[in-house]
């Protein structure tokens, strides 16, 4: 019983660090119909943004990670995504990869290609008990963050103009567009937030791995383009739905697999989208943009 | 019917030879070389093999696939393990069933098998993957990307691990991997030009048109996937027996990104420009490659021992070429369609020449894959009681609505009266809430349009919908194949249909270049070579001047003897629909208003208070 309780608990906090991932992953999509392979990359740049910190105030050395992930996710959609803001899914998609690429390598390039170690705050690698558990002080942090997110995002979206006008740029961009919205704005903005996000996905992964290193974000983006895929496209709630999944079947597998099968738990994991892809294509919460009327 | 292709004959000749030029100056080179410049080469015509393999699925179905390299991963340990000397098996691999460890193929011979297991492999895991949207297969085919690398590097006993394998024989010369390359090369072009290459392309320029058209879009991108799956198996074979080691990451994320930049850059949807890409990309990065352990870039700069340099190469190529060049060098032609080659060798522009005239081939005649029962009494498309709501909008209430083969009926109504959502209920676009379709006597309710279009049913579209990269000969002639004609019968009824609505001088044009209304004369070309028995034309006419719309009349006259088929027009110029049909239906707000002759729907004053208002027929009554 005890066992069954810590293994939820420990499945609701990878859930919920999944589901911040896809969070970064929809926003962006939602505004400009692009999947973005280089949310990994913002993940590791803010990730490596604490490394650089290390002997500075923890407090100085997160608002680095913050900033870092907000400029980089600007930075990019500048630079490289606001060129191809006209061109298809499929193009913006190939483009993004082409961001993550460079960015993955220049951080191999300039800092090294074999993972670093970060120092974190004793806090988080120490445990709570409550009752007969013995909870991570990290799951605390991560539950409680992702519940603060939520809660912004939602005041964010629902409850101010800048919302507003992001959610209806999600909904039709174009007459969003024609109506006055400042598309450079929206776009602008949900890059900052999808950045913010990554930034705080990267601190979370430090603070549990204690190390850094250039490939980190690819994980990461594929649970993120996949929680959202069975989420269905565009959809926040979906979203988080499919980040939880993920993160649960992840927690549980690696508690309950047999020893000689828990090598294959990624597989087992992305094996599983796919199966829920053939009985709902469009994801279990159907995706925002449809297929084009005829 | 000899005289009648796709592409004239130096055209053909020069797409087919150039990548093979290319491929022959690459050999030489390589074999020309010192022994570690020939291993670059051979490694580099390797790759060339995969990247054709990623253009056989990316450019003929515009749907990227990030998880190619997968195959080419469990084709090269499926070569590694087939071909690796049984004393080196035993040490490596202890976990490989015997059969396996003991064969001892040769390189053709393990090569062979791969390249049918990888095709396997790729049919089974298209399978499911297929049916997902456009979007979701880039990321299941990443997430397929991952799944396989996590099963290589963790599965010790059979692949070793993520230590990888090494002592495996190197036996892939300059010459047979050019040889290879040569042999891919062929592969795609002829899967390009086949019949279903032309079916998938089509879904590439408009998913939509193309399964009014017949095609079912699943069933073609599995055929390429699958073909992709065993070229990228070929090349990951190949690879592995010029190197002789292998590892999970030989060919993950960043072989992955290497050889899609190599496509893209050539221009995805050529064959040549996956050969030519391949080349280019591959030279830049050999470069960066030689200074990555420090050294000095022609010469000039300076540069320390940077890891990552290559791929940072790679990343800034793609993203360029996403920017400046998104169709890639080639613009997405093959070698005989370059106008500056064209130039280059002495001869006018290949796209100028018109399509020689044939004798029409068919007309009347009865024969091939589309031949059909002449009409019975039976006969006749048949839709009862159709509804259909979005949201809490009921756009059509109960419409009946009978169309016969070679008859015209015309559909008119006010903006909103729900003319195209029928034709979106009859062709199978949409699923009605309530009613049923029938055709000839065939209840049809729930049919996809591609399959639909096979039993005789086609439709045109108000966007005219264009597949704007192929040629009009090339659009039509898809029309036909979609619907299981063979090529050169396509091509022939194409010229056909083309010529019967005045549109041979366009033949040889991109369908895209056309000006609007002769982009919808197109679309109803196109829906006549499926030889359609009942054809729904939704606003043929708009945009055209009177002359012209006189002009759609004379030949749509023209379509209804020769061809006999049903036609459903949907048109507001109404100087075309009195023109045209004996009897006409009148839609509004969902529901039949009126049936009849034109002259009686003219003087109907319903009719006329539904199209101008009660104030209206007031006012000149009064």
């Amino acid at each position: 019983m005890t066992e069954l309780a810590q293994n939820l608990i420990d499945a609701l906090a990878l859930g919920s660090l999944y589901a911040l991932i896809a969070l970064g992953v929809t926003l962006v999509y939602s505004v400009m119909d692009m999947m973005n392979f280089a949310h990994g990359e913002f993940i590791m740049l803010s990730a490596y943004a604490l490394y650089v910190l290390a002997g500075a105030p923890f407090g100085i050395a997160l608002g680095g990670a913050l900033i870092t992930g907000v400029l980089i996710a600007l930075a990019a959609e500048l630079v490289a995504f606001r060129p191809v803001r006209k061109a298809d899914m499929s193009a913006q998609l190939v483009t993004s990869l082409a961001v993550a690429t460079i960015l993955q390598n220049a951080v191999m390039a300039a800092v090294d290609a074999r993972p670093k170690s970060v120092a974190t705050p004793t806090f988080v690698s120490e445990t709570t008990t409550v009752g007969s558990l013995s909870v991570p002080n990290l799951e605390f942090v991560t539950l409680g963050l992702t519940a603060f997110v939520l809660v912004g995002l939602g005041w964010l979206l629902y409850r101010t103009r800048a919302g507003l006008a992001m959610r209806a740029a999600a909904e039709n961009f174009d007459m969003a567009r024609l109506l006055g919205v400042r598309a450079d704005r929206v776009i602008a903005l949900s890059f900052a937030i999808s950045g913010a996000l990554a930034a705080i996905v990267g601190v979370l992964i430090v603070m549990q791995t204690g190390q850094v290193s250039p490939t980190m974000g690819l994980t990461p983006v594929l649970v993120g383009f996949v929680a959202v895929t069975i989420g269905g496209f565009g959809r926040m709630l979906g979203a988080v739905i499919g980040g939880l999944f993920l993160g649960a079947a992840s927690s549980l597998l690696g508690a309950y697999l047999p020893a000689d099968l828990l090598p294959f738990r990624d597989a087992i994991v992305f094996s599983l989208p796919v199966a829920i892809l053939i009985f709902k294509p469009r994801g279990l919460l159907g995706a925002a943009t449809g297929e084009a009327r005829v | 019917m000899s005289a009648v292709r796709l592409r004239s004959r130096p055209s053909l000749a020069v797409s087919v030879l150039a990548p093979l030029v290319l491929i022959a100056l690459t050999v030489s080179v390589g074999a020309s070389g010192t022994p570690s410049l020939r291993g670059t080469v051979t490694t580099i015509l390797c790759e060339m093999i995969i990247v054709l393999g990623l253009q056989v699925f990316i450019g003929n179905s515009g749907v990227y696939s990030f998880g190619q390299l997968g195959f080419a991963s469990a084709g090269a340990y499926a070569a590694a393990l087939l071909t690796l000397p049984a004393a080196f098996v035993a040490l490596q691999t202890p976990g490989l069933p015997n059969w396996i460890a003991d064969a001892q193929l040769g390189t053709v011979g393990s090569t062979a098998v791969v390249a049918v297991a990888c095709g396997a492999l790729a049919a089974v895991v298209g399978l499911p993957l297929m049916r997902t949207s456009t979007l979701a297969i880039p990321i299941s085919t990443f997430a397929f990307l991952v799944v396989s690398y996590n099963v290589i590097a963790n599965w010790d006993r059979v692949t070793g691990g993520s230590g990888g394998l090494v002592s495996i024989p190197r036996t892939t010369g300059v010459v047979s991997a050019g040889l290879w390359a040569a042999a891919a090369v062929a592969v795609a072009l002829a899967y390009k030009w086949s019949t279903r290459g032309y079916r998938l392309q089509a879904t590439r320029e408009d998913e939509i048109a193309a399964r009014s058209l017949g095609i079912g879009v699943t069933g073609e991108r599995l055929v390429a996937f699958a073909l992709s799956g065993m070229l990228c198996g070929v090349g990951g074979a190949l690879a592995v027996h010029q190197s002789g080691v292998l590892a999970p990451t030989t060919f993950y994320f960043v072989a992955s990104v290497t050889t899609l930049t190599m496509m893209v850059a050539g221009g995805a949807r050529s064959v040549f420009g996956a050969v030519l890409g391949t080349i280019a990309v591959a030279s830049v990065n050999e470069v960066l490659r030689g200074v990555e352990g420090g050294g000095q870039i022609l010469g000039l700069v300076s540069i320390g021992d940077t890891p990552g340099l290559a791929a940072i190469g790679v990343g800034l190529i793609l993203l360029a070429t996403m920017i400046a060049l998104p169709n890639g060098l080639t613009g997405g032609r093959e070698a005989g369609e370059l106008p500056w080659l064209g130039r280059l060798l002495g001869r006018r522009r290949t796209a100028d020449r018109a399509v020689p005239r044939v004798d029409p081939p068919i007309g009347g005649e009865k024969e091939g894959a589309v031949e059909r029962a002449p009409a019975g009494e039976a006969d006749a498309l048949h839709a009862t009681g159709v509804a259909v709501a979005f949201g809490g909008l009921r756009v059509l209430r109960g419409v009946d609505l009978t169309l016969r083969p070679g008859e015209a009926l015309g559909l008119i109504g006010p903006n909103g009266a729900g003319k195209t959502t029928l034709v979106n209920v009859l062709s199978g676009f949409l699923r009605p809430d309530a009613g049923a379709v029938e055709l000839d006597g065939v209840d049809v309710s729930g049919r996809s349009p591609s399959r639909l279009a096979r039993a005789g049913l086609s439709r045109t579209f108000q966007g005219a919908l264009p597949f704007p990269q192929l040629s009009c000969l090339e659009s039509v002639a898809v029309g036909a194949m979609g619907v299981g004609v063979r090529r050169a019968r396509a091509v022939a009824i194409a010229v056909d249909v083309l010529d019967r609505l005045g549109l041979s001088e366009r033949a040889s044009h991109p369908a895209g270049s056309l000006p609007p209304a002769e982009q919808r004369l197109l679309g109803v070309a196109r829906a006549l070579a499926t030889r359609p028995r009942y054809l729904l034309l939704d606003e043929p006419a708009a945009g055209l001047t009177e002359t012209e719309g006189e002009e759609l009349v004379a030949i749509l006259r023209g379509v209804l003897d020769g061809f006999g088929c049903g036609i459903l027009l949907i048109e507001h110029e109404m100087s075309v629909v009195m023109s045209l049909c004996p009897g006409i239906q009148v839609l509004d707000d969902g529901v039949t208003l009126r049936i009849g002759a034109p002259a009686e729907i003219q003087a109907d004053p319903s009719v006329i208070e539904a199209y101008l208002g009660r104030s209206y027929l007031e006012a000149t009554n009064a």
